[in-house]
């Protein structure tokens, strides 16, 4: 079996917000809903002043604050190390979202469908997409996953039931990298079997120096980033607008 | 008692419907009906008609006005039944004449608590069956929901039913619509010495029991926050004995002004006397000085020792968004606790000092409950998120009021169906 990870090298990561939408277009998020998210920071004062990145997917850490406090097992741990969400069993109470230390949650808080960037049952729109499939009716999103055969892929199914990144475990179970990791135009993100020591990730950690997300925490994240961490004057700028 | 020799078949006005408490009825159950409507709009609409929104991108606090109400009516209840036990316990003789509002509140307040749980779930239905088929013992709600819910809910009503039988088998044999309810509630009881012995015996045993299942189960609502390794401000040892001090002094709060309200009941008057009043303003005013006390090692603990998020999150109570509640509500305890001090000092008791002191307090344990759940949520961010914000909608106000007024009117069918005080000293 095996354990999947992440390394991001801040170092090659150009905060060009391409794994963001692959992300979005790939689990038919929904407005407001940034399941793999980049920071943009600025730290010191003009002119001296310093940029960085931060791309923030779910860390599926293996002491996962989210997974313990799930009153009814919706939020589990895989064997092959992602964290992942049973949409068809979430009672919908946020306890994970407010135990996530990362923020990686987003809560379907209305009918995701009426929450799509474009309405499909517009009439007008119906011409323009000739009856094609809507992107939220992806069958491979719809799919039981893993020796449990759960519900967790994709976004866009379910009001008040809680989402969040999955790993792309739809493209994981057979054989691709997740979309974000696929789309890198820098290849600062690399996806892999972390006890493989030559799959990508293993590499990437062997030859550069890497940190993990608020490590202080004990959540053990399975996400590795390398490079040098933002510094702690860092504050955000450039954030997408979200509309309620 | 010359009193109860006034009243023709059942006391304290059971079984008895005038105009006033239909006209109560009335009123609350729109006001109920209006907070169903509410919760509507959200069962259909999802909770984008409330405030609510996520934390992180969205700045939003996920947990905001309901969260607050499940720890405000379980802290409540939990009070309620903690003051009634103990007065039975200690057979302290002034506080007897309450242990039956208290328990019947409790009661309520805890069915309350339920629903405000069931509210902000985004899946209520699945909530309910999901707990019963895939419950987890990790997750602090396990403790919630087994404790609080099934645990002391059937403890409460089985030691209520133990403590109103004597009553029950007196009403029983007078001459009323209800005596058949109350000769099922008797279920042949008879009163005899043994019986009572037995009685007594069940309902000391059953209060040893209740008494620390209460106290680990409102703690487990504290732990609820407290265990949270992602929420800076919320981590603290004090959390679950702070909620269970703030508990006792709401439910202490509430009691006073209910009790004061039980005064206009025919028969009532005498027994609802002022020492019992001072007695329940005095445990309430000694254990806010406890929570005050909690409150400042908290603060100075933080200020000292905090990490940069959680003085962020204190910060925002001190000076920033929250400041303004959170003085108030401070000031509010500080005032209450003089009001009960300075009467407690005098040995000089007024009943209106009393329930102004309760009432500030019951709107300040409300504010203190907000003040500890929703400030994490926005400004506790451990990444650089922006400040987040949260407002209650009008859908949130509605089903929470909705939810006070089913509570009012199940305690105006409590008092037509038990009597408020007991009556088996009448026979003594």
């Amino acid at each position: 079996m095996p354990k999947y990870g992440m390394t991001i090298d801040l170092d090659r990561c150009t905060g060009c917000r391409s794994c963001m939408v692959a992300c979005k277009i790939e689990n038919n998020t929904t407005q407001n809903a940034f399941w793999m998210y980049v920071f943009r920071l600025e730290e010191g004062k003009f002119p001296d002043t310093k940029i960085s990145f931060l791309p923030r997917p779910c860390q599926h850490c293996d002491n996962a604050p989210c997974v313990k406090v799930c009153p009814v097992g919706a939020r589990y741990k895989r064997e092959d190390g992602i964290v992942a969400t049973d949409w068809d069993r979430c009672i919908g109470c946020r306890y994970c979202e407010v135990a996530c230390p990362y923020g990686v949650n987003s809560f379907n808080y209305k009918d995701p469908k009426k929450s799509q960037y474009m309405d499909w049952e517009d009439p007008d729109i119906q011409v323009a997409t000739a009856g094609a499939v809507p992107s939220w009716a992806n069958p491979s999103l719809n799919e039981k996953y893993g020796s449990e055969n759960r519900s967790i892929a994709g976004s866009n199914h379910i009001k008040g039931v809680m989402e969040k990144c999955t790993f792309c475990v739809q493209r994981v179970e057979k054989d691709m990298l997740p979309a974000c990791v696929d789309t890198c135009p820098t290849h600062a993100l690399q996806f892999g079997d972390l006890d493989d020591p030559d799959s990508a990730p293993s590499v990437a950690i062997k030859e550069k120096d890497g940190f993990k997300l608020l490590e202080d925490r004990n959540t053990q994240p399975r996400v590795t980033y390398l490079g040098s961490p933002f510094g702690p004057g860092a504050r955000e700028i450039e954030r997408p607008s979200v509309k309620d | 008692m010359a009193t109860l020799t006034n009243i023709p078949v059942l006391p304290y006005g059971v079984g008895r419907i005038r105009r006033g408490w239909i006209a109560s009825a009335a009123v609350l159950l729109i006001i109920f009906v209006v907070g169903v409507f509410a919760y509507s709009r959200q069962f259909i609409h999802g909770e984008e008609v409330t405030g609510l929104f996520d934390v992180g991108t969205r700045g939003g606090a996920p947990w905001g006005l309901y969260v607050v109400f499940v720890v405000y009516f379980v802290g409540v209840s939990t009070g309620l039944m903690l003051i009634g036990i103990v007065a039975e316990l200690l057979k302290i003789g002034h506080m007897r004449s309450i242990t039956r509002i208290a328990e019947g509140l409790a009661i309520i307040s805890l069915i309350l608590g339920a629903l405000s749980v069931i509210v902000d779930l985004g899946q209520p239905l699945r909530g309910i069956i999901g707990f019963f088929q895939y419950a987890r013992p990790m997750s602090p709600f396990f403790g919630t929901f087994t404790l609080v819910v099934s645990g002391a809910l059937f403890a409460s009503v089985v030691y209520l039913f133990l403590t109103v039988r004597p009553d029950a088998a007196i009403l029983a044999k007078r001459k009323s619509g209800l005596a058949t309810f109350y000769k099922w509630w008797a279920s042949g009881y008879q009163d005899t010495p043994a019986e009572r012995a037995r009685r007594e015996r069940s309902s000391i045993w059953l209060a040893f029991g209740i008494l620390p299942l209460r106290i680990l189960a409102y703690s487990t609502l504290g732990f609820v926050f407290g265990l949270q390794v992602g929420r800076p401000g919320w981590q603290s040892a004090l959390q679950a004995p702070g909620f269970i001090i703030l508990a006792v002094v709401s439910g202490a709060a509430l009691l006073i002004l209910v009790a004061a309200a039980a005064r206009r009941i025919p028969g009532a008057r005498d027994e609802l006397s002022i020492p019992t009043f001072s007695w329940m303003s005095n445990v309430m005013t000694v254990l806010l000085v406890v929570y005050l006390y909690f409150l400042l090692a908290e603060l100075l603990t933080t200020g000292y020792t905090s990490t940069e998020a959680s003085w962020r999150v204190t910060d925002s109570l001190l000076t920033g968004q929250y400041a303004v509640l959170n003085w108030v509500s401070i000031g509010m305890l500080v005032l209450a606790t003089g009001m009960g001090g300075w009467q407690m000092v005098m040995r000089n008791y007024s009943l209106s000092m009393m329930v102004a002191a309760g009432g500030l307090v019951t709107i300040s344990a409300i504010l203190q409950r907000y003040l500890i759940i929703v400030p994490s949520l926005t400004t506790g961010a451990l990444l650089p998120y922006k400040e987040g914000t949260y407002a209650p909608t009008l859908i949130e106000y509605g089903v929470v009021v909705g939810l006070v007024a089913l509570g009012a009117l199940m305690f105006l069918a409590f008092l037509k169906l038990v009597p408020i005080l007991e009556i088996q000293k009448e026979n003594d």
